[in-house]
């Protein structure tokens, strides 16, 4: 067993600061700045309001019980979800959110929740699936939205979102008791690459640590501010989603999400590439500032603006190409160049409009990133570039590179010790860099013997840390492991250890 | 002064300066074919190794009496089935040291009576010392060995029986 935790043997950081204890705290109640969430302008102090009195209405009106009931939330990225989520966890209510519609069936057959949050579009598949499970079971179901169906269907109760709040908002405010950081408020459900149910408890310590992992993956000269835009391509209904959401909740920022992550709807998926990327046009926020995409938004967005770049002067812009990468081979890389303003901005202006001159950093995460794109994009963005990986038991990313690293590096060899599909993956993938500021990597199964002779590490990654949430479906006998030796959580991913201490990531295939 | 050039001066500052702008105008796009190991040779640069580990390894009493430093092998030393990497106190461990007994030994006994005795060592195919019959300061004395080697040398292994693995 190979060890790779880093760190000066310090804590690991669990909170962005000390009042920051549970995740009603993230919203800030002293500042009281406007923003926008998605297509609602709102300030801290409204949020606060608006979530206590959904709170009120929930025990009220819809009768829950804290620490009794749990909801599960089929709801796409809103200002419902945020508000939803905040009231059931500041009520030690347990949530329930699925990373994707397929999983809804086993979570109702094994999970049965007291009440479900439901689009009212997608209303209607809800019900069908209700009345094929089980029947016995009394459901009340939230509905956003409008619908036109009776308040009463047999066992079933409906209810309206609008109304819980607008009653809750009339009534006495309820105060609940503070729930402890340690206390689990959701569990995300997932499904593994061959199709079983996996489920993660995240607790309150769990998305705050997130939140702080999240930050800390901009460069302290470019922290994230009020002044950003965030766009996030991950769905609150996911670990990572949910801290980058919280991150803009926490920070001030206006935040939206694209239209790839609502998959609570009638319609059919929609693609991850550059439509999805101008969806968020959409909202009435800010041109955005910081993106969190996915690498196939990224590869999409870099070869749409060199192709625009290509096409309209092409001379120049196979100079500008040089020039840009000689500066890259150097350490070098800025928006400001002379061949920026001759070639690339007017390429990025076509293709990102008022995006060209605001997007100040791209963050990659949700699948991996070829080696071979990562010049392309940082020629045609040039603006800081994280790649990172992450899992959807851990809230925040697990392993993400530095912003301002612009080495490349050719394919890495193959080693003898590894499979072929995971020398595949691991020669032609982008490194994905070091474990993130509180988390622990671990690589269990390494051939010691190649390692001895200098080959690198390539094990099942295993992973520990304050934004680590708990796997359910796994039954550990912790008592007989040693204090230190506990709380590893396996992520089922293969991954090798470069030499410069940055890993890569070998996902199996879907 | 007209440009002439005939006369070798200009020529020669002519292909100069023509040199020199092309370099500027047309920067290199050469990336080093093997991946540089420093970073003084390269801005994309990977280090040769990763850096230099022990390995946790079980040692039987028959594996670890090999490691007693003799043609410059590791000094290896077991306290109560710990396995202590104690190369660095070569004087004292290695080939005529003072405690050259000890070296690829269960020194659990010598450490607990604080003796240096031959007498104190189990021969190598024995079961290990279960240390029954030491007295509760002799415990002591040997925890207070063990945590003066766990400061001062590496744990690089445990000690179980020849004949568990």
């Amino acid at each position: 067993m190979r060890n790779y935790g880093t760190g000066m043997l310090g804590r690991f950081p669990v909170r962005p600061a000390k009042e920051q204890q549970v995740l009603l705290d993230l919203v800030k109640p002293d500042s009281d700045s406007s923003r926008t969430l998605w297509s609602t302008k709102i300030t801290n102090p409204q949020l606060r309001q608006r979530v206590s009195a959904f709170g009120t209405g929930l025990i009220r009106v819809a009768g829950l019980d804290p620490e009794e009931s749990n909801v599960l939330l089929l709801l796409n990225d809103g200002i419902e979800f945020l508000i939803t989520d905040l009231a059931l966890a500041s009520h030690s209510i347990p949530s329930f959110t699925l990373s994707s519609p397929s999983v809804l069936t086993p979570v109702l057959e094994e999970h049965p929740p007291s009440a479900i949050v439901v689009h009212a579009e997608f209303l209607p598949q809800l019900l069908e699936l209700i009345h094929d499970s089980n029947d016995g079971v009394h459901h009340t179901i939230i509905v956003v939205g409008n619908t036109d169906l009776d308040k009463h269907l047999g066992a079933i109760r409906l209810l309206k979102w609008e109304d819980i709040e607008r009653q809750g908002a009339q009534a006495d405010q309820l105060t609940p008791a503070t729930p402890k950081p340690q206390d689990v408020f959701t569990v995300s459900f997932f499904a593994t690459p061959d199709g079983q149910l996996r489920g993660t408890s995240l607790t309150h310590e769990n998305l705050t640590a997130g939140v702080t992992s999240t930050r800390a993956l901009l460069p302290l000269s470019g922290a994230i501010s009020p002044l950003d835009t965030i766009v996030s391509a991950h769905s609150l209904s996911t670990a990572f989603g949910r801290a980058v959401a919280y991150t803009a909740v926490f920070e001030g920022t206006n935040f939206a999400t694209l239209k790839s992550s609502q998959f609570f709807t009638a319609a059919e998926t929609t693609s991850f590439d550059l439509a999805d990327l101008k969806s968020v046009e959409s909202y009435p926020i800010p041109s955005p500032t910081l993106l969190f995409a996915k690498p196939s938004h990224l590869t999409s967005l870099s070869s749409a603006i060199l192709d625009e770049a290509r096409r309209s002067s092409f001379f120049f812009h196979t100079l500008a190409w040089r020039h840009k990468f000689a500066g890259i081979v150097d350490g070098f890389l800025t928006k400001q160049s002379l061949w920026d303003r001759l070639v690339f901005d007017d390429a990025r202006a076509k293709i990102m409009g008022k995006g060209a001159g605001t997007v100040r950093g791209v963050i990659v995460a949700g699948a991996p990133l070829e080696a071979q794109a990562l010049t392309p994009a940082r020629i045609a963005l040039s603006v800081p570039l994280v790649n990172s990986h992450i899992h959807p038991a851990v809230a925040g990313p697990v392993l993400a590179s530095h912003p301002l690293d612009l080495q490349t590096f050719p394919t890495t060899p193959a080693t003898s010790g590894s499979s072929a599909a995971d020398n595949f993956a691991f020669a032609y993938q982008a490194p994905v860099g070091p474990p993130s500021i509180n988390v622990e990597a671990k690589l269990l199964g390494v051939d010691d013997v190649a390692v001895e002779d200098g080959a690198d590490p390539i094990g099942a990654l295993f992973v520990r840390g304050p934004s680590v949430g708990k796997l359910l479906h796994v039954e550990q006998g912790e008592e007989n492991i040693p204090e230190e030796d506990r709380g590893w959580v396996e992520t089922g991913e293969r991954a090798r250890v470069l030499s410069n201490g940055t890993f890569k990531v070998a996902i199996q295939a879907k | 002064m007209s440009f002439d050039l005939t006369t070798p001066v200009n020529t020669a500052l002519l292909l100069y300066i023509l040199y020199t702008v092309q370099r500027i105008l047309f920067p290199s796009n050469s990336v080093p074919s093997t991946v540089p190991i420093e970073f003084k040779s390269g801005y994309s640069w990977m280090p040769k190794s990763h850096p230099p580990t022990l390995l946790f390894k079980t040692y039987t009493p028959k594996t670890l009496e090999p490691f007693n430093g003799e043609e410059g092998k590791r000094i290896l030393l077991a306290i109560k089935g710990v396995v202590y990497d104690v190369t660095a106190g070569r004087n004292f461990y290695g080939p005529n040291g003072m405690y050259a007994n000890f070296a690829g030994r269960d020194a659990s006994r010598g450490m607990a009576k604080q003796s240096f005795d031959v007498e104190m060592l189990t021969p190598i195919d024995q079961p290990l010392d279960k240390l029954e019959d030491l007295t509760s300061e002799e415990i002591e004395s040997m925890k207070g060995w063990m945590d003066h080697f766990s400061s001062k040398y590496i744990v690089c292994g445990r000690l179980v029986e020849n004949d568990a693995t």
